[in-house]
């Protein structure tokens, strides 16, 4: 079979690439394992309010589950910080069923989409790559296309078998477990965040809810922990008694957390979302990134095929560095310093902030929290924490 | 000769996350959605697949040498 352009991987990026293409008229095809899109997921789904409208995704009750207005952050002695909105902040989805639907909106634009078809190498002629070999169900196929689009996630297989460097080490990746059940006794229009290097070692616990009684509660660490995700969990549910008596699902999986692929682009083929590692390094959500990343792509296919020139292809990776990537550098740098964090100077951080001026926190004003803190006595008194706060600013 | 190793996973804990074929840096993993799948030949002995994986269902084996 021939396309214009195969797309491998329909989780976010990859039907965005797709939808956006064959609506520019072109033709596509969109491959994924999973025999029913969207499952199992790998997801604690909150995602901002604002890509609805960005993205242009329709606002539909079948794939949202709850509005929420902000967060609660948790230092390790318990000190709380709130972080409430008027307005809607975000919401949690049902990635089961977001996932197949952003699937359908490409298939409806007009691409071709195979759910059980999973690609197994790149085909190459004359050391170019001209599609991919996959198989659907037990039966061989070859896709023949112009442009190739890995969107195929963490594994990040396919690029690499087209010869794009998408390593990264393991310190650049959280492992993370979660268990969707039912708990009590969290306010449910907030997402809550607890941090720790007992807790959670690099990373945070969160209970993202799903209804009044039920949620998400899982937990990323560094993936070079020689400890486990799930023991951390476990041992937290425990320690706070929570029963984990009512569980719905249990999800599994790594997130990038740094380590952005540097060339997104090799002759016709592109790398974008998990398997570019383009994710926030901070909290790891990388859905929102994973819709811009495609965005950015497609336009650029749109545009090579349009001009019959596929060196324009190189523009997205221009782009995606000149915008969203420059954006995330800044925010992995913030990582790598927060991760210096003892659980005194995060006791101490929250519990200063939870005095302070949240709406400036809320409004995202983050120089002047870290204004605000190096003023604070405790902190003017630590060399050590004053140079943490500087590298920040 | 650093020592070889073979990595063997536990099914029963196994969800085919994809993770540890994501971090492996020889693409020695490969997760299909019927089943896990270890290329010896790629493995590079770094055990970094052991301690990526969110629920431990990875563990080592010596490599018997052939004599
Ligand atoms: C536990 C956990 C919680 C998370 N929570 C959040 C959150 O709350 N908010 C947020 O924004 N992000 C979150 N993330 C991150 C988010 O899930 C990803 O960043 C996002 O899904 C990336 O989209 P993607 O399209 O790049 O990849 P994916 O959504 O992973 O899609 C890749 C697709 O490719 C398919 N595929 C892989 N290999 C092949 C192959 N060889 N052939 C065919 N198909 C293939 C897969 O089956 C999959 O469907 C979380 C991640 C984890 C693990
Ligand atoms: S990381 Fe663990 S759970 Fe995920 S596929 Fe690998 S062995 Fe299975
Ligand atoms: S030990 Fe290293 S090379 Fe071998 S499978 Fe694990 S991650 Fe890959």
């Amino acid at each position: 079979m021939r396309y214009d352009v195969v797309v491998v991987g329909a989780g976010i990026a990859g039907p965005i690439v797709a939808r956006n293409v064959a609506k520019a008229g072109y033709s596509v095809l969109m491959i994924d394992k999973k025999w029913a899109i969207g499952t199992p997921k790998q997801c604690a789904e909150g995602i901002s309010i604002k890509v609805f409208e960005k993205y242009d995704i329709p606002y539909d009750k079948r794939f949202i589950n709850r509005e929420v207005y902000g967060a609660k952050l948790y230092s390790p002695s318990g000190y709380e910080l709130e972080l409430r909105y008027k307005e809607v902040s975000g919401v949690i989805l049902e990635r089961k069923v977001f996932d197949k639907m952003l699937a359908y909106y490409a298939a409806k634009a007009g691409a071709d989409v195979l759910a059980r078809t999973e690609a197994l190498d790149v085909i190459r002629k004359d050391g170019k790559v001209v599609g991919i070999k996959a198989k659907h169900e037990d039966e061989p196929i070859e896709i023949y296309a112009d442009v190739i689009v890995a969107a195929d996630g963490v594994e990040s297989t396919i690029a690499r078998k087209a010869g794009i460097n998408t390593y990264a080490p393991p310190h650049e990746f959280d492992s993370s477990y979660e268990y969707e059940m039912l708990i009590e006794g969290f306010d449910p229009d907030l997402i809550h965040l607890w941090f720790g290097n007992e807790i959670a070692p690099r990373g945070y616990v969160w209970v993202f809810p799903k209804d009044e009684d039920r949620a998400n509660v899982g937990i990323g660490i560094n993936a070079d922990n020689p400890k486990t995700a799930k023991y951390y969990l476990d041992k937290w549910l425990k320690e706070n008694k929570i029963p984990a008596k009512k569980l719905l699902e249990i999800n599994v999986g790594l997130v990038p957390v740094g380590g952005f692929v540097k060339e997104l682009v090799k002759d016709n083929v592109l790398v974008v979302g998990d398997a570019a590692r383009q994710v926030n390094p901070m909290h790891g959500g990388g859905m929102a990134e994973a819709m811009e990343a495609g965005t950015i792509a497609s336009k650029w296919i749109v545009k090579a095929l349009e001009e019959e020139n596929l060196s324009l292809l190189q523009n997205y990776t221009k782009e995606w560095w000149e915008t969203d990537g420059k954006r995330l550098e800044k925010v992995l740098k913030v990582r790598k310093v927060t991760e210096k964090l003892t659980d005194e100077d995060l006791d101490l951080f929250i519990q200063v902030l939870s005095g302070a001026d949240t709406e400036k926190i809320a409004s995202g004003d983050y120089t002047e929290v870290i204004k605000a803190l190096l003023k604070h006595p405790k902190v003017l008194l630590s060399p050590r924490r004053i140079k943490l706060l500087k590298e920040l600013l | 000769m650093p020592e070889k190793i073979k990595i063997v996973v536990n099914e029963d804990r196994c969800y085919l996350c994809g993770g540890c074929a994501g971090v492996c840096p020889t693409l020695a993993i490969e997760v299909h959605s019927s089943g896990w799948e270890f290329i010896q030949d790629k493995c590079i002995s770094c055990r970094i697949c052991i301690s990526a994986c969110p629920v431990g269902a990875l563990s080592e084996e010596p490599l018997e040498v052939k004599a």
